[in-house]
């Protein structure tokens, strides 16, 4: 029975559908840079790297990028003219992303879409195509399972790949992705090979902890005191880290680049981690140390963003446990705010 | 697709310095289409982000009444960056506009209620708006009695001294101005004290009554308890609030309070709603 | 290093016991393997939390500023160093501090070791003595740990705290350093390298600020950076915003960045700041004959006048 939402793609194909791909669309992929492996647009098939997890920077740059121009504007005696860039062509490819990552995607979505949809964004969303790769090797930091995900989910991606050795069992998770799946470099799929792959999900999924966090957490989030987020934030720097490499973090700032009588408006990224956050025009900060904006950050991720938009702000990544400088690990807080008595 | 980031023209028709130290100037701007003026539909409550080009926007209150449409007003205390620049420009430059944000006042929740707006310096930009707004002669009829109490520091920090005169030669409102403090030499002969006193001794009827305070924190903060003891119940309390504000279209994470964004769910919120926050 | 963190514990433990001091700052185990971190220590009952790896990499001189209470704080070279600095600028008094000074055998460079193994996920480390053994779930790969040091440890030349009121372990030999040869090497390159590699590693910055935020002695209330008015740089990710935010950081940091590398270790995307710092650091050196954090006695050149500083760019332009 030939299987209209998956297919096979033998190892040795993939370079070819890559450089196919490349010809007509913006691929995205990890790609090793240095020590670093990044999320970047990619110049050749070859330089795609599939193997080694997690890329350092989610796949949020692709859609909601650090730095974009808003408008540009010429003001001279007293006319001003703006120039909006026009809306973003070429379609999108991001190959080789995480399910993590695909799943951030989906909070961002919701944040930018809705009533004012944000057009830098959308733009670039809906000419993109979500191409994921199942973790078969979940990292000790790795916790997308107790957030309602998991290391072979296919929430906000288009195909999932899982690797099965010698081939990728290819899964598509919506119309674009089935459509996609009509490429002449996919296969049909057979039992044995879909077998595998429910093996290898499962196998997956039983190497990490599937206790849920989201849900108890909601509700003691409510009741927890001042002094315990003293003790748990003290070492924390208030650096961007944390916000910065996040894949629903979403953030940002909005300023005026200017030269003489012309400048652009422009979006970057900014986090509730830095002080002048919220500092307001009189002085005055409603969230004065590092205290306040951990704890900040905390709430809008597992119980504001919850009760507003129904999903946590967190897909479980593990970035910000690894690259925080001083290894605040967020389990460990959210463990203890679940376990801390009802005030 | 629309972009809700793009401002539109507008261009300072008029600039009023409104206090003795120069701090804060109303400007008054005159749309430079047809179009932008009928998509401009706003109400009392509601704010701008106001931009200065090379230096940045900034959110205003609106300080005009939507009974007059032809012009918008905003007042502007100078602090920063692009305030800082806003006080610089003269008659005839441009500005850009995005708006109108925010939630406003719930004017069809205040018909034939009685209402007690109650402002502290620089906040009382939107409630005389409101003022302005259920005074003219469409709208009057629709609501109750109207208590106006406004307080500055000095008599030479209040604002809009035309209207509050008109005002205060009218008889369908009750005015009541206050300072916190005077001097010998500027001939103030209204009354001397803290807003929430003046609220206290006012002592407005919460009988079908809603009431709706705008300024500092400090005013804020103390006046809620003396409308409460008055027999305010929080339903009935409206709070506008102030934040650093960027996007203004509840995106970019800035005023987040609770599971609210001040920009997109308020700035206007009754007391019960804040407590829950 | 067993030994080290039983005698660390023990110096904690009398510290608190006798109420020397209300808080002891030090290292501990991180969540993750090949971690460590800093953790605050109030009562004795936690004293057990305390190591020594070779993990205990950031400064935790940086924790010092604005407290009231007495602290004593775990500090190997670097850190004692930069708390040299902070008393000389009368953020932290002499008094207020005891000094646990622990000598240091270097701490592992982790992106390189990482490399090592193919960037496979870590699951376990274990330490004894120089060899460092990492575990993986198919894999098991043992090193000498002398070998993955990060730079700044292998050419650092003080190894044993300047200062410190207790000593654990045992002294250590120091090297005695001489030149820069990473500064040499750098500035020997002409100019059109020089700004490739400049403009490389500013392209990897995202403006996180952990440099800074990691570093003890950047604890300005405001940073330049926040100044609005006037805008001393821009806060975006573009290359001249960025570059000026590094180099004036380097600038504001002459004279007292001790080089321990919290900086370039806090980075997540391993940006070499340290290079900059590395430069000013020789110029104080050949300018002034002053190298940051040694002794307490020795006064900062750029925060102090002397008839004899070299003037040449004023006398020649």
């Amino acid at each position: 029975m030939i299987r209209e939402d998956a297919g096979i793609l033998r190892k040795e194909r993939l370079e070819s559908l890559l450089e196919d791909l490349l010809r007509d669309h913006l691929v995205l992929a990890p790609t090793r840079k240095g020590e670093l492996l990044l999320l970047e647009k990619i110049e050749s098939a070859r330089d795609v790297v599939l193997e080694d997890g997690k890329t350092k920077n989610s796949a949020k740059s692709a859609l909601f990028p650090q730095r974009e121009r808003m408008f540009a504007y010429r003001a001279e005696e007293g006319k001003v003219d703006i120039q909006v860039p026009p809306p973003a062509e070429e379609k999108q490819i991001l190959f080789g992303v995480r399910p993590c990552d695909a799943r951030g995607l989906l909070l961002l979505d919701a944040v930018f879409g809705g009533d004012s949809r944000d057009p830098y964004y959308v733009d670039k969303r809906i000419r993109t195509l979500v191409v994921s790769m199942a973790c078969v090797n979940p990292g000790p930091s790795c916790f997308c399972l107790s957030l309602g995900g998991g290391p072979c989910s296919s929430d906000g991606s288009d195909l999932v790949l899982l690797d099965l050795g010698d081939r990728y069992v290819v899964e598509a998770a919506s119309e674009k992705g089935k459509a996609f799946l009509q490429n002449p470099s996919f296969e049909e799929a057979d039992e044995e090979a879909m077998a595998k792959a429910e093996k290898i999900r499962k196998e997956a999924e039983s190497a990490m902890n599937p206790a849920s966090i989201a849900k108890a957490l909601e509700e003691r989030l409510e009741h927890v005191d001042d002094p315990l987020w003293g003790d748990l934030t003290e070492s924390c720097l208030g650096c961007g880290v944390c916000t910065y490499l996040c894949p629903t973090c979403h953030c940002f700032d909005i300023c005026d680049e200017a030269a003489a009588t012309t400048g652009e408006r422009i979006r970057i990224w900014d986090s509730c981690q830095f002080p002048l956050f919220t500092q307001e025009a009189s002085g005055f900060n409603p969230r004065p140390s590092e205290k306040e904006r951990f704890r900040q950050r905390i709430m809008h991720k597992f119980r504001y963003l919850p009760k507003d938009r129904h999903m946590a702000g967190c897909v479980g990544c593990g970035r910000c446990v690894t690259e925080c400088p001083v290894n605040l690990d967020i389990r460990e807080v959210l463990e203890k705010l679940s376990r801390a008595e009802a005030q | 697709m629309e972009n809700p980031y793009v401002p539109f023209l507008m261009k300072i028709e008029e600039i009023v310095t409104e206090t003795e130290d120069e701090k804060i100037k109303t400007f008054v701007l005159s749309f430079t289409s047809e179009e932008d003026k009928e998509r401009f539909a706003y109400r009392p409550g509601q704010f701008a982000e106001i931009s200065v080009f090379g230096k940045g926007e900034a959110p205003f209150g609106m300080a005009s009444t939507p009974t007059l449409p032809e012009r918008l007003e905003f007042s502007v205390s100078k602090i920063g960056v692009v305030t800082g620049a806003l006080h610089s420009m003269e008659k005839g430059d441009m500005v850009g506009v995005r708006g109108p944000l925010g939630n406003g006042y719930c004017l069809e929740a205040f018909r034939s209620k009685n209402l007690v707006l109650i402002g502290g310096g620089f906040g009382f930009s939107t409630l005389r708006s409101l003022t302005n707004y259920i005074l003219h002669e469409r709208n009057r009829k629709a609501y109750g009695d109207l208590t106006v109490i406004y307080g500055a520091r000095k008599p030479g920090l209040l604002l809009y001294r035309r209207d509050l005169e008109t005002w205060g030669q009218r008889t369908d409102l009750r005015l009541h101005l206050t300072v916190d403090q005077k001097d010998k030499e500027d001939g103030w002969q209204g009354n001397v004290g803290l807003v929430p006193n003046v609220v206290r001794s006012v002592a407005p009827s919460p009988e079908n009554a809603v009431a709706v305070v705008c300024g500092p924190p400090a005013m804020m903060k103390f006046t809620l308890p003396v409308l409460r003891d008055l027999g305010f119940s929080d339903e009935n309390i409206l709070l506008s609030l102030e934040k650093r504000m960027k996007c203004g279209i509840g995106k970019c994470g800035r005023c987040n309070v609770g599971s609210k964004y001040v920009c997109s769910d308020g700035p206007v919120f009754s007391q019960s709603e804040l407590v829950r926050l | 290093m067993s030994q080290l963190t039983h005698e660390i514990r023990e110096a904690a433990r009398k510290l608190l016991r006798n109420k020397q001091a209300q808080l002891v700052i030090g290292f501990e185990e991180g969540s993750l393997p090949l971690r460590g971190r800093p953790c605050f220590i109030r009562k004795e009952e936690d004293v057990d939390r305390l190591v020594w790896t070779s993990f205990s990499d950031i400064n935790v001189a940086r924790y010092l500023a604005k407290r009231k209470e007495k602290v004593a704080l775990v500090a190997k070279g670097c850190d004692s160093r930069a708390l040299v600095e902070l008393i000389k600028e009368n953020q932290v008094s002499r008094d207020q501090v005891i000094i646990i000074g622990v000598p240091c055998e270097g701490m592992i460079d982790r992106p390189r070791i990482e490399a090592e193994v193919g960037h496979k996920a870590i699951v376990e480390v274990e330490e004894t003595e120089n060899r460092l053994t990492l575990k993986g779930r198919d894999f098991e790969k043992a090193f000498d740990r002398r070998e993955f040091l990060y730079e700044r440890c292998k050419a650092c030349d003080h190894r044993n705290p300047v200062l410190y009121d207790v000593l654990v372990g045992q002294l250590v030999e120091e090297k005695v350093r001489e030149s820069f040869p990473d500064v040499e090497a750098f500035t020997a390159l002409d100019r059109e390298k020089r700004w490739a590699y400049l403009a490389e590693e500013t392209g990897k910055c995202i403006r996180c600020y952990a440099c800074r935020n990691a570093c003890p002695l950047c604890y300005c209330p405001e940073c330049f950076v926040d100044t609005s008015q006037p805008q001393w740089v821009g806060k975006s990710t573009g290359l001249s915003d960025t570059l000026v935010f590094h180099l004036v950081r380097a600038f504001h940091l002459a004279g007292r960045c001790v080089a321990c590398g919290a900086c370039e270790q806090a980075c997540p995307m391993g940006v070499d700041i340290r290079k900059l710092n590395r430069k000013l650091v020789k110029d104080v050196k050949d300018l002034f004959n002053y190298e940051a954090g040694v002794s307490l006695d020795e006064a900062s050149p750029l925060a102090t006048f002397c008839a004899t500083d070299p003037d040449q760019f004023t006398v020649n332009p």
